[in-house]
């Protein structure tokens, strides 16, 4: 695994981490609001449902007590009747017929004697009902064997209490099957004796329809069980009377709960319970009707009080669901968005450790020990880049060869990588071919056509190159489209430049080469457009009249490479910094006199330098007054003495310089010729001999050999790794 | 540094023109070459127009010198100037070739 996978890996891992726990939260906090919701709402669905269940059976129980008030009534009306027709039997017929015609609710009637009350009739009970379909009237006598109406339930009860009594409902077999129930009351005759029995026949076929008219909820099931426990109302017809509620309930799952609801609604209580039958839940309800003895209850199922809650709780919790999908997507996208922005930020971390790591080349290409040349006291020079945020394409650089400061600074088109490699390339060329070419003009063309060869992006770089002869201050230069540097004299000129194209434009464009002289305590700022063209947050340019400002105060090269920094920082203040500083300072301090200067020569190792030493004699000789013989041995002799260094004091190809000075005095003149090749004495070595034939003399040793005669005192020392050399001749 | 040479049946004239100093040396010993391979004829060195001669000059002289010897020949330096006579003197050198001059 890569390391960026590694880390893309991690990241999504640690989001999936964090995600998960936040989903988990969100799930929970969500799960236990519905909960709560569900719990409190189902609380109230319930109390509703039962507020709904006991007001429908306490209006059922009204409408049955109305109609059992009319029957109970119809009978009580007619007691005082009954008891006063107690005399003369016959006439109960008539009440009983009384009872049925006026009451609508009645359906039939009777007045039962006491067995034995009357000794005429032992046994009479007259019935009145009305004929089903019709309101047509029929009589018939209850006082048969077979039906033997005082072991009847109707009449034994309210004789054996003497109170008014419900009978239990019953179908009534010879009057079209009708369910009907029975109100019947004893009458008491004069002397408190329970003479007959006054009964009203209900038909109970609307207390079906009333009962099962209730629609608390749509499948809700409404029973009306009698005292004794018969199912009188019930959705399943074949149970109607046929079956006890306590005989249904032995078929029920849950059989005590069942049976615990029958005794509770058999004692005539109210009151709720829950049972389970096939895997639904349902809710009973259930209420007395006064005087009946008789029990409603409503079975609602649970999904029926809260079916609607349920789906809304599955609607809730699909929303939830939803709404957690959402988050984890969204989690997604954002741990995504989090691995790409981290992609992204790594990538651009690395492009800046990048450009920190080419800034970081960038610098360490550049000379920046300084004092660069601590033991010379004839230069102060000092150089500064002070890179921009982004890595730029600036550079300078500088060295000594031959006693010539060979210095250039650049800048490359663009910024960046590309810029700081070109920057790179331009640098080390410089380094390359300065190295040996001693013209500033050879040396920009020739870094020009190496350019222009592999300059395969447009890119150019301006470029200013420069070298000041230190023996001399003897400046040439060549500038290829770089800013025009400062000339610190008796006041600061802008230096004289000719107006080349930069480097890399175009291949074997002729520059050309301008050259000056810089005197003791001369000067030469050479700078990039970062610094003239440093911008403030007006857009305006620090431009040359501020670079004169800060030039013209006599300060060190690093004095003054710091102020112009501080100047250039303080001008541009908050805005922020665009392209590289770069500046050189270079302060010629050579404070030796013309003829002094003239008394110094430095000729690099090539034996081609040694005609110089013949101009270098002459000079002298001129200044002295030498004649041309003098002249001549000297040149002789110092030839000898420094082809010797040139071609012996260094190994082949090295590179490696020799310095002559002459010590001009009155009496005398001393050459001291030094060179830090490998220790040689050429006082040590054999000196030819004159005097042998031509067959016998060597070729060798002839050198020194002059050396010695032309020059009065030669004497060799070696000293800080330099051979020293120093000839006199006294004149 | 010029150098000319001119070669008849009997002699080769060499004729120096300039300074012959070292570097100037290095060249003349190359253009010498033909020279040492008439060393059997009279070798005439001709140094009116030699204004200077460093011990690397003295040295072609020598080696001209012994190539003429090796071979039976002779060597003759014409119209050397006083300096230039001077380091001949100097070096032992007047006593090895046959001056001439006017």
């Amino acid at each position: 695994m890569t390391t960026k996978e590694y880390l893309s890996n991690n990241i999504v891992k640690e989001f999936a981490k964090g995600g998960l726990v936040l989903v988990i939260i969100a799930a929970l906090t969500l799960e236990a609001t519905s909960i709560i919701q569900f719990y409190f709402s189902q609380k109230g669905i319930k109390e509703e449902a039962r507020m709904r269940a006991e007001s429908e059976m306490a209006a059922t129980e009204l409408k049955i007590l109305n109609v059992v008030d009319q029957a109970e009534s119809a009978v009580r009306n007619s007691i005082w009747v009954a008891q006063w027709c107690l005399a003369v039997p016959d006439s109960l017929q008539a009440v009983a017929r009384r009872i049925v015609a006026d009451n609508p609710v009645v359906v039939g009637s009777t007045v039962a004697l006491v067995p034995g009350y009357n000794r005429k009739r032992p046994l009479y009970a007259p019935y009145c009902y009305k004929m089903p379909g019709s309101d047509s009237l029929c009589f018939k006598s209850l006082a048969t064997k077979e039906y033997d109406y005082p072991s009847q339930e109707w009449f034994s009860e309210p004789v054996r209490t003497g109170k008014g009594y419900w009978s239990e409902p019953y179908i009534d077999e010879g009057g079209g099957d009708m369910l009907m129930t029975t109100y019947s009351v004893p009458i008491l005759d004069r002397d408190g004796e329970t003479a007959a029995v006054l009964t009203a026949d209900i038909s109970l076929d609307w207390l079906t329809d009333l009962v099962g008219g209730i629609k608390v909820y749509p499948n809700a099931v409404n029973l009306v069980v009698s005292r004794a426990g018969q199912i009188m109302v019930c959705p399943a017809e074949s149970l109607v009377m046929r079956r006890s509620f306590m005989e249904v309930a032995t078929r029920a799952d849950d059989t005590s709960s069942v049976n615990k609801l029958g005794r509770s609604m058999m004692n005539g209580d109210s009151g709720q319970m829950v049972f389970k039958q096939k895997g639904k839940t349902y809710h009973v309800f259930f209420a007395p009707v006064e005087r009946t003895g008789w029990s409603i209850s409503i079975f609602i199922p649970d999904s029926e009080i809260f079916g609607s809650i349920k789906r809304m709780g599955m609607l809730v919790k699909l929303l939830q669901l939803l709404g957690i999908a959402m988050l984890i997507l969204i989690l997604r996208a954002v741990a995504k968005n989090q691995v790409k922005y981290q992609e992204v930020s790594k990538n651009k971390e690395r492009m800046e450790k990048e450009l920190q790591i080419a800034s970081g080349i960038q610098m360490s290409m550049v000379p920046k020990i300084f004092p660069p040349f601590p033991e010379r006291h004839d230069l102060d020079m000092y150089g500064a880049i002070i890179p921009a945020k982004e890595v730029g394409g600036d550079l300078y650089d500088f060295f000594i060869r031959d006693e010539k400061l060979f210095f250039c600074i650049g800048d490359v088109s663009g910024k960046g990588v590309p810029a700081s490699l070109l920057m790179a390339v331009t640098r080390s060329l410089f380094r390359t071919v300065a190295g040996h070419e001693s013209s500033p003009q050879r040396i920009v063309s020739t870094l020009n056509d190496s350019m222009s060869d592999m300059n395969d992006n447009n890119m150019f770089v301006t470029f200013f190159c420069g070298s000041i002869d230190l023996l001399t201050g003897h400046m040439r230069y060549c500038n290829a489209g770089h800013n025009a540097p400062l000339i610190l004299q008796d006041e600061i000129k802008v230096l004289t430049v000719d107006a080349n194209l930069p480097l890399g434009v175009l291949p074997g464009y002729s520059y050309t080469e301008q050259e000056c002289d810089l005197n003791y305590d001369d000067a030469l700022f050479v700078y990039t457009d970062g610094v003239s063209e440093a911008e403030n947050i007006h857009h305006e340019l620090f431009g040359e009249r501020r670079m004169r400002a800060v030039l013209s105060q006599r300060r060190s090269s690093k004095e003054h490479l710091d102020a112009m920094e501080r100047a250039v920082s303080a001008f541009v203040g908050e805005a922020p910094q665009s392209d590289d500083l770069t500046m050189l300072f270079i302060h010629f301090m050579n404070d030796k006199t013309k003829d002094e200067r003239e008394r110094h020569l430095i000729l690099h190792n090539d034996i081609q330098q040694i005609p110089q030493l013949a101009e270098f004699i002459e000079t002298i000789a001129q200044d002295k007054h030498l004649d041309q013989s003098l002249a001549m041995s000297l040149n002789l002799a110092l030839e000898e003495a420094v082809s010797n260094v040139i071609m012996y004091a260094y190994p082949e190809g090295a590179d490696g310089l020799v310095d002559i000075e002459a010590v001009l005095r009155d009496k005398s003149l001393e050459f001291i010729i030094s060179d830090s090749g490998s220790p040689f004495d050429p006082t040590a070595a054999p000196v030819a001999d004159t005097s042998l034939d031509v067959s016998e003399r060597q070729i060798g040793g002839l050198g020194i050999y002059l050396v010695r005669n032309i020059m009065d005192r030669v004497e060799y020392r070696r000293e800080n790794g330099k051979n020293i050399l120093s000839m006199t001749k006294n004149i | 540094m010029e150098i000319n040479i001119n070669k008849t049946d009997s002699t080769v004239t060499v004729e120096f023109i300039g300074r012959l100093d070292t570097p100037s040396s290095l060249e003349a010993s190359k253009a010498i070459e033909p020279v040492l391979e008439d060393a059997g004829k009279t070798i005439i060195l001709e140094c009116k127009d030699m204004s200077y001669i460093s011990s690397s000059g003295l040295r072609i002289f020598l080696t001209i010198r012994k190539a003429a010897a090796a071979k039976g020949g002779k060597v003759i330096v014409k119209n050397i100037g006083d300096d230039i006579r001077n380091v001949f003197m100097m070096t032992g050198f007047l006593n090895l070739f046959e001056i001439q001059n006017g």
